[in-house]
């Protein structure tokens, strides 16, 4: 009996559930339950981990480990306490094979494509200090509770483990294979020296367990630090990619600058927005849904790719190839596209101090189009 | 309007219109605002500070899982007159005019930016750097579809 999980794919979950879970999540920390040792003779294994490792760190992995666990994100109390007899009860024969795993998404953008799996070698079970730590992380917990069950194959160490192998990377660069290789032997140290204490550990702790890399402190701080500083990457990370840009800066400091000055000229927009709104009234029959059907139709007459993507009620073809399936074009709205280009950079370039932001920050709102299809 | 009824008839809508989250907060942020600005109209005496508190309002109360959203609300319920979101723009002026981003005194660099990006960030400054980043990646977010928002509602009136 192959024991498949299908991990609901998480590309339905909306960025704000996420967050919202996420920082649930880090606010539970009494879902440490320690599993008790069960001697399973598994034949194929899957320590297949649909992980794909291409970009991860630490804290990915761990992260994935949880929504491994937790294939119904919406409960994720009742994930965590998955009884390890539920999990190893039948074969683990290939568990775990299948389902295409996606990365937590931090803000709804997956990290991951495509069906990538990992196997995580097992043959080196070397005991070489096992390092914990106390740490309000559940995440980390979950991901121990993952190399547990690990380690229960381990006893088996079947055929399908020596191999390092570690298929369909994305970006398969020497550099983070050997980053993968490295976190590999890490998760499989970590397993290996779980499993002797898993027995003795029965009650709720908040201890992850972190191997140190080759060439790296142990020290708790430093390893605390560390993990810290893969968060800030990451979440700097999708900075970049949320500000237009960005990515043409490598260093911390210049993306930072960006960031800052993208942020200030939002704000600076909507106070002139507001300012001119102040002026103005309000249609009384102004709709939003009507802002959001898109329009389809048949004669184009003018192809105008306005960023908000208002039209006019002239027919017209919507652009819209690289936008999201909802967008804004009005049905009330009877401007002439080219008159309301006009207008739209009109009293952004008397306001900015650069005339050439309006038409940047246009394109930058495509982009944001480009990316709300997510 | 024939030209509005062959618009009309072709109309797409989504058949999931509360899964988007973008389409989500502009809807909510213009069911907050529009009535406002109507109320605002109709009392005649809408200064400008006024309507920007209106704007800020409605974007803190179409964001309330983030925890900025919090923040401004509580700024906004404080003050009669918010300035938000306009105290940043002498700090920012001298970002735009700094000569060059120099990779030598980064580690110094990165903290005097962070903290300038606290500043940004309602209730930034109460928070941790990880925290901050991730409200900020949600803040500028929500910033960019309130542009749109306003922009369509000032041109759709005019």
């Amino acid at each position: 009996m192959v024991f498949v999980i299908n991990i609901v794919s998480s590309s339905t979950l909306t960025f704000t559930l996420f967050l919202s879970h996420s920082l649930s999540l880090q606010a539970i920390c009494f879902l440490k339950k320690k599993k008790k040792k069960i001697t399973m003779n598994e034949g194929a294994i899957g320590g297949d981990l649909l992980l794909n490792y291409t970009d991860m760190s630490v804290l990915e992995r761990q992260r994935a480990h949880l929504k491994y666990l937790n294939p119904s994100f919406d409960s994720p109390l009742a994930g965590f306490f998955a009884d390890s007899s539920m999990i190893n009860g039948g074969e683990m024969d290939g568990y775990l094979a299948t389902a295409g795993l996606n990365l937590p998404m931090i803000y709804g953008e997956t990290t991951v494509e495509g069906d990538p799996r990992m196997s995580i070698p097992l043959e080196t079970t070397l005991g070489t200090g096992n390092f914990r730590k106390r740490k309000f992380d559940t995440v980390t917990k979950d991901c121990n509770e993952k190399k547990k069950k690990m380690n229960r194959e381990e006893v088996t160490e079947g055929e399908e483990e020596e191999k390092s192998k570690i298929t369909e990377l994305n970006n398969g660069s020497p550099k983070s294979i050997k980053k993968m290789k490295n976190k590999a032997k890490k998760e499989e140290n970590n397993c290996s020296n779980d499993s002797s204490k898993v027995t003795k550990e029965l009650e709720k702790t908040d201890y992850i367990h972190v191997r140190a890399r080759r060439g790296q402190a142990t020290d708790s701080h430093s390893i605390a630090e560390r993990v810290r500083r893969e968060k800030i990457s990451e979440r700097m990370k999708f900075l970049q990619d949320l500000v237009p840009g960005c990515d043409k800066f490598t260093g911390k400091a210049g993306m930072l600058d960006e960031i800052i000055n993208y942020v200030q000229s939002l704000q600076r927009q909507i106070e002139f927005l507001s300012m001119k709104l102040a002026v103005v009234n309000p249609r009384p029959d102004f709709d939003m849904d009507d802002i959001f059907a898109k329009e389809v139709v048949s004669t184009p007459m003018t192809v105008v790719p306005s960023p908000e993507m208002v039209h006019s009620g002239y027919s017209h073809e919507m652009v819209n190839s690289g936008y999201s399936n909802e967008m804004v074009n009005s049905g009330y709205v009877h401007f002439n596209p080219m008159q309301q280009v006009d207008t739209s950079s009109d009293p952004l370039s008397c306001f900015n101090n650069n005339g050439q932001a309006p038409s940047m920050w246009d394109s930058d709102v495509q982009n944001l189009y480009g990316s709300l299809g997510v | 309007m024939e030209r509005q009824i062959i618009n009309k008839k072709k109309r797409v809508f989504s058949l999931e219109p509360n899964k988007n989250p973008s389409a989500v907060f502009t809807r909510k942020y213009t069911s907050h605002l529009v009535p406002a600005l109507k109320k605002l109209n109709m009392n005649k005496n809408s200064s400008k500070q006024t309507v920007k508190h209106e704007v800020d309002m409605a974007l803190a109360l179409s964001a309330q899982e983030f925890a900025w959203s919090r923040f401004l609300l509580q700024k906004l319920s404080s003050s009669s007159n918010p300035t938000t979101t306009t105290s940043s723009s002498s700090d920012g002026i001298r970002i735009l005019e700094r000569p060059d981003k120099e990779g030598g005194n980064e580690e110094g660099g990165i903290e005097e930016r962070l903290r300038e990006l606290k500043k940004l960030l309602p209730g930034g400054e109460e928070m941790n750097v990880e925290e901050m980043l991730s409200e900020i990646g949600n803040y500028i977010k929500c910033l960019e579809l309130q542009t749109i928002a306003l922009k369509s509602i000032v041109q759709d009136s005019t």
